[in-house]
């Protein structure tokens, strides 16, 4: 999996397919986007990287006329244009794929495809035949491959993405923006998007990619252009930067993520054993899952969405009834112990779900903090709350985990995406639980608030907790991580030691490649 | 930001209120005619009135403030009252005893019933997946039908020409105050009412209910005893449903009449109540007091300006409309912050 270094050169004498020209967009008093000025020619990928609310999509929903400007102006083709909706965008050579695709899951490929551009006769027919030439010529064009007759909901991801960026040719988009495009993906399937959207460049177009993860900047782009606070803080050339320095410029300082420390191998907290999960909808199943997390361990759980992680932390957490196996917290058995009892026996959960499951986002901050303690003697006496002890015990959240609230009584919901997840972390750790279990932890939340998170994270297993940390950012178990599990089918396919942490071998477990060698636990 | 929608809503709804009266000629008379219905009369009468209809009013708001704070849809107010107000007639005209005993046993018997009749939708829902919204509305019919059946044949009061059961023993009225023609039945709703404010504020029971009603997933997953708080809230509020049934037989008709739970549209009103104070336990109390008035006001325009007293539904209705559409259309357009 070598890739030739970034050989080909932008080409800026080009005159600019799109220009953007001193592009502002509030939301009241939030300057979202501040004059932002960016020519975008063809044959380039860009990238716009930025912190969460830095103002990417704002931006990027300006361009492709979701969002009208405050002020400034877009050209297209050198001429000044005001989009309306999303199909003038279309209309005028824009493209986008957005973060969830936009496909009819009962419909074909080719339906899909055509669909908004299917050309009808005056009769209402659609002459299938014909545009299923195109589509095949456009898809050999750039090397694509796609069963034309399958339902989309079929497919596996990528090949939806696939499926939405032909989409995207098909109404000749010139323009293509595509908004963290690999987030759904194994790495080698990123691989394979990569390529694809370098042929989609050398075929002439324009490709821009919001991300947030580096190391896909700097594996793919040509240019990238930084965001923070709605203003733009840096473009380059990508080979004249590095990656610490675009992680400086987004946060307007340097970063250092957290050093991972030996933890030892303890007494085990849970232990799993041969855990069945099967849904009422019997679509997701956990088939078998043994495995025991130790006290001081941060277990780590990788896998493609939709493996069978989240059946089986609903299991651990006591959501979802465990149909056969056996399940054990410090020694006791929880297998049918409900959410209730084993929080009061030490288990903390920061659910992946935050605006519905990790928060009552309409409620206020000292009604989330104390949810899971409230019948602690501290915060509650027969049934009569203790308000001044839980708006104290809030504040106290507040100051330790830095959060940006006016106080205990402050709505959740108005609060930022790394502030909300700040304190579902703040609660759940502040009971020194015995296990901890974390999904996505940190996903969506800026730099800070990620490092934040995992020091706490790495703090709570010094102090002797165990950790469940299920995520779909590599990086972060990698860095985390003492052992990761990664889940395929249901089944734990292969569990690799720090030392063998690898993002191709554990990509091709995630795609459901049988190692020879695996860790046993 | 809430606060302007608020502002700009209620002004809206003045406009209209305003609009349906001016449009009319003669509208300062009618003005004077509706304060008059709804306030006014001789000794206040048509005040305490009022009050006595916000007895109810309100009392199936509270009944339904309990379900919605805790996010359980259940719409059958209707016919946990009727029932409620049913079996307490029955209790009141059937069982022999000293009148207190007689009387404390109907109201104890009314909640039950109206406690029984919302469980039964929340066993439809749990047990056969039959969503609370639908279940509780449709538990509405069988149970007027089966207090109309009741009242019109096995159990009539044949002297009488129409369909109402026999009148409870007078001994067993809930007494009026001094001189007027308003019960204690408003002392009820207004222990209720203090009850059901205090819980939701400073209980741990309130606390999870609240905000199992902001999100059920979360309520889920911080471990309260959801299955648990799921009966017991829809019990409650069956049970105030009833207690509101039983203030009408004792304290208002004292039979049972066809109908006279029903028709006035005390359990919608109650809702209806509930959504202009949204759902805040401080606010039903005025809403429901407020509706009372609209209603008796309506009476007496009908009275003395031959205006017929549906218009105070048609406004009602204009209420929910602005409460379900206002928040839609004054939403901003365009989408939001990332």
């Amino acid at each position: 999996m070598t890739e030739p270094v970034t050989a080909h050169s932008p080409n800026n004498d080009k005159a600019a397919l799109c220009r953007l020209v001193g592009v502002s967009k509030s939301f009241g008093e939030v300057h979202a986007v501040r004059d932002v000025s960016l020519d975008i020619p063809g044959g380039e990928i860009l990238a716009i990287v930025g912190e969460n609310g830095a103002g990417k999509t704002t931006l990027m929903n300006a361009l492709f006329g979701l969002l009208p400007p405050d002020s400034g102006r877009i050209e297209v083709d050198g001429k000044p244009c005001r989009f309306r909706s999303a199909r003038d965008a279309i209309s005028a050579g824009l493209g986008m794929v957005h973060q969830h695709f936009m496909l009819f899951p009962e419909l074909t490929v080719l339906e899909n495809i055509l669909v908004g551009a299917e050309k009808a006769s005056p009769l209402g027919m659609i002459d299938f035949r014909t545009r299923r030439d195109e589509v095949e010529t456009l898809l050999g064009q750039f090397g694509f491959s796609l069963p034309l007759d399958a339902r989309v909901s079929t497919l596996p991801v990528h090949a939806r993405q696939q499926v939405e960026i032909t989409k995207m040719l098909f109404r000749r988009a010139q323009i293509i923006i595509l908004d963290e495009p690999t987030a759904v993906l194994t790495p080698a399937e990123i691989d394979g998007l990569f390529d694809m959207l370098r042929r989609l460049r050398d075929s002439g177009r324009a490709v821009i990619i919001i991300t947030h993860k580096l190391d896909e900047v700097m594996r793919v782009s040509d240019r990238v252009m930084i965001m923070r606070n709605g203003e733009k803080v840096l473009e380059t050339a990508t080979r004249d930067t590095t990656r610490d320095r675009i992680a400086a410029a987004m946060m307007g300082r340097e970063i250092a993520s957290p050093p991972k420390t030996d933890c030892r191998q303890d007494a085990p907290v849970l232990e799993i054993e041969n855990l069945h999960v099967t849904r009422e909808t019997g679509l997701s199943t956990v088939r078998g899952i043994d495995l025991t997390i130790r006290a001081g361990e941060i277990l780590g759980i990788a896998g493609v969405a939709g493996n069978g992680q989240k059946p089986f932390v609903e299991a651990l957490v006591g959501l979802t009834p465990v149909a056969q196996g056996r399940l054990a917290l410090a020694g006791k058995d929880i297998t049918h112990a409900s959410v209730g009892a084993r929080r009061a026996m030490g288990l903390a959960y920061m659910a992946e779900d935050r605006m519905q499951t990790g928060l009552a986002t309409d409620g206020m901050l000292w009604e989330n903090t104390l949810a899971g303690r409230e019948t602690n003697p501290e915060f509650s006496h027969r049934g009569w709350l203790q308000k001044r002890n839980i708006r104290d015990d809030a504040r106290s959240i507040i100051k330790e985990y830095d959060i940006v609230a006016t106080g205990p009584a402050q709505r959740v919901g108005d609060l930022s995406g790394g502030n909300k997840q700040k304190i579902i972390v703040g609660r759940e750790l502040s009971g020194n639980p015995h296990l901890v279990i974390a999904e996505n932890p940190s996903w969506g939340v800026d730099i800070g608030a990620m490092a934040f998170i995992h020091g706490r994270l790495l703090d709570a297993a010094k102090r002797g907790a165990a950790v469940l940390l299920v995520s779909s950012d590599l990086e972060e178990l990698f860095a985390l991580s003492d052992r990761v599990g990664v889940f395929y089918n249901g089944k734990l396919n292969g569990i690799f030691g720090r030392d063998e942490l690898d993002v191709y071998r554990v990509g091709a477990a995630m795609a459901g490649q049988t190692s020879g060698e695996t860790d046993d636990a | 930001m809430p606060d302007r929608k608020r502002l700009t809503m209620l002004a809206l709804l003045g406009v209209v209120v305003a609009a349906v009266l001016f449009l009319i000629p003669s509208a300062p008379d009618m003005i004077g005619a509706f304060f008059d219905g709804a306030f006014g009369g001789r000794r206040n009468f048509n005040f305490f009135s009022t009050l006595s209809r916000s007895s109810l009013i309100v009392g199936m708001a509270l009944s339904v403030l309990l379900s919605f704070r805790a996010g359980l849809i259940n719409i059958g107010g209707e016919g946990q009252l009727v029932l409620g107000g049913l079996v307490s007639a029955l209790v009141g005209i059937y069982m022999p005893g000293p009148p207190l005993l007689v009387g404390v046993l109907a109201l104890l018997a009314a909640m039950l019933t109206g406690a029984i009749w919302a469980l039964l939708a929340g066993f439809l829902e749990r047990g056969f997946s039959i969503p609370l919204l639908v279940g509780s509305l449709l538990l509405n019919y069988p149970a007027s039908f089966i207090a109309s059946y009741l009242v019109s044949h096995p159990l009539r009061d044949i002297n009488s020409g129409i369909a109402q059961s026999h009148r409870i023993p007078r001994a067993t009225y809930l007494p009026r105050f001094e001189g007027t023609i308003l019960d204690y039945g408003i002392i009820l709703t207004a222990i209720v009412a203090v009850a059901v404010i205090i819980a939701e504020r400073t209980t741990v029971f309130g606390y999870r209910a609240r905000t199992q009603g902001y999100s059920a997933s979360f309520a889920q997953a911080s471990g309260f005893p959801e299955r648990r708080m799921y009966f017991q809230i829809l019990a409650g509020s069956g049970a105030i449903a009833g207690l509101v049934g039983y203030i009408a037989v004792f304290g208002i008709a004292h039979r049972y009449v066809d109908g006279m739970l029903v028709l006035p549209l005390y359990a919608w009103t109650g809702v209806v109540a509930v959504l202009l104070a949204r759902v805040n336990p401080l606010w039903v109390p005025v809403a429901g007091f407020l509706f009372a008035a609209l209603q008796t006001g309506a009476a007496g325009l009908e009275r003395s300006a031959g205006i017929p007293r549906e218009m105070a539904q048609v406004v009602q209705g204009l209420i929910i409309l602005f409460l379900a559409g206002g928040r839609h259309f004054l939403k901003k357009p365009g989408g939001t912050t990332e």
